[in-house]
């Protein structure tokens, strides 16, 4: 066990909305070419037949309107466009033509093809730039939010496949129920009453105690308080403040502003970074739920199967055992005992790369905090751990950024 | 001892606050507000919010509907059938 592992107390997960790798970090390529980002060159066929390259030019809003399509159908017109389908290998060839689909708008649909310069994302920049950056972290499952995010909770979906409502099955438990009952503590802080949480129907309505605020949470991070466990949601919409004020969503979901999101990101990093103590004894893990349709290029890999089968209905008739992994989406592993510009290899490395989905944080806390515990999904227990990245030595004050707002 | 080296967050443009934005561009929240709805059915009466969810237009709606029902929720103490 690493020293940095060894005073290891607590680990933080902070989950996005709907951004891909290459749209948020492919810029990164240009300056470390480990990272596996964008060379410039990759492009998709539009609907005239020419070209549709990537393009340095994301804006923070009013870009993706509509909503870029993330169901099951569209990411697998996104993935397997002009092939036959799986066990093909993914083009990653289908996302304009996708897009195209929702307004038949050529000029727009070339859009989902843009990524940001790395001048217009100065925290996520810089977290990646001096912490762990993974090269293959994909989201769980080719579709939306809520079956991605149940990954991280339960290491499972459950056999869905979309945005509906799904509901526990015996054996298998949240992250937090396993810890509560192992005697450890947790806690999934949403933002606020009005943005609230995604896991309405099997936490919230049972779990109210594990529930508590963003505001509670920098409370707990200012006052030590912080449990060995938590996650922590965004805001998800536009809304007025409890106490008046305007209040932005942060979850960088389309249309909402990208830069408020990076306003939360370095909110969130520092309240860690701001407590010595904390700051040395916690992990924190920024990552994102899915790709929200918006072009990466690297193809998603097959991995273990879950034990189910996707209805057809929420499949569009493409038979799916949860065999393969969602696109690609940004990662970083922040600590002080992680080297700098550490970047973890991915499928781009046959001999040393690692596959990492949202099935590995509940397998990472589970064998972190409880240790042997048998009742979880395959896909959980498959899932790689990302805690071995904390090395030996503690990187001194100077060597690790923060953040002042504007 | 040297300073850790600082970088500037922007605030995002005041404008780009926008509550009235359509419910209907936002699947997520539109998926948040039927969870919400399924929810709010098996509590109490007492704990329920009144709204017809099925009227809420604005993301800024759909926050005001979920803030009511995360405290019936809470304030029903897990009890929803």
């Amino acid at each position: 066990m690493s020293v940095g592992l060894d005073n290891l107390k607590h680990v933080v997960v902070l989950m996005m909305e709907n951004r891909s790798f290459d749209h948020m970090l492919g810029a990164l390529h240009a300056e470390d070419s480990h990272i596996e980002g964008l060379t410039g060159q990759e492009t998709n066929l539009d609907t005239t037949n020419e070209p549709a390259k990537v393009q340095p030019q994301a804006a923070f809003q009013g870009q993706l309107d509509p909503d870029p399509d993330h169901h099951f159908p569209a990411v697998h017109k996104q993935l397997f466009f002009g092939t036959p389908g799986p066990p093909a290998v993914p083009s990653m060839q289908g996302f304009v033509q996708s897009y195209w689909d929702q307004q038949h708008d050529v000029a727009h649909s070339r859009k989902i093809m843009y990524y940001f310069a790395p001048d217009k994302l100065p925290v996520l920049h810089t977290l990646a730039r001096n912490y762990a950056l993974f090269n293959g972290w994909f989201s769980s499952i080719p579709g939306p939010t809520v079956c991605n995010r149940a990954f991280a909770h339960y290491g499972t979906s459950f056999g869905k496949v979309s945005l509906d409502i799904f509901y526990l099955m015996e054996p298998y438990k949240s992250i937090y129920e396993r810890l509560l009952a192992a005697g450890r503590t947790t806690k999934l802080y949403y933002f606020d009453p009005s943005s609230s949480t995604q896991e309405v129907v099997n936490l919230l309505k049972n779990q109210p105690e594990i529930f508590g605020t963003y505001e509670q949470f920098l409370e707990d991070c200012k006052r030590g308080l912080l449990p060995d466990y938590c996650f922590v949601e965004p805001n998800y919409s536009d809304h007025p403040g409890e106490g008046g004020g305007e209040l932005l969503a942060s979850d960088q979901y389309p249309d909402h502003d990208v830069q408020e999101g990076e306003v939360f990101i370095a909110a969130v990093y520092n309240a860690i970074r701001q407590n010595p103590d904390l700051w040395k004894s916690t992990a924190l893990l920024i990552t994102y739920d899915e790709h929200g349709g918006i072009y990466d290029h690297v193809p998603p890999p097959g991995c273990i199967p879950d034990g189910f089968h996707a209805d057809l209905a929420d499949t569009g008739g493409v038979p799916f055992a949860f065999d393969r992994l969602g696109v690609r989406v940004p990662a970083i592993l922040i600590s002080p005992w992680i080297a700098k510009a550490t970047v973890v290899p991915g499928t781009e490395d046959p001999v040393k790369g690692r596959i990492f989905e949202h099935a590995s944080i509940p397998n990472t806390i589970t064998q972190h905090f409880i240790g042997n515990y048998d009742n979880r999904s395959p896909r959980e227990k498959a899932a790689q751990t990302f805690l071995d990245l904390l090395t030996d030595q503690m990187r001194p004050e100077s060597d690790c950024p923060s953040f002042e707002f504007d | 001892m040297s300073q850790p080296p600082v970088v500037r967050v922007p605030k995002p443009a005041r404008s780009s606050y926008q509550p009235h934005r359509v419910l209907a561009k936002n699947v997520l929240l539109q998926s948040q507000v039927k969870h919400f709805r399924e929810m709010e059915k098996r509590l109490p009466p007492e704990h329920q919010s009144g709204i017809d969810s099925e009227k809420i237009e604005t993301e800024g709606e759909a926050a005001d509907y979920i803030r009511r029902v995360t405290q019936k929720l809470r304030q029903a103490g897990g009890r929803a059938q």
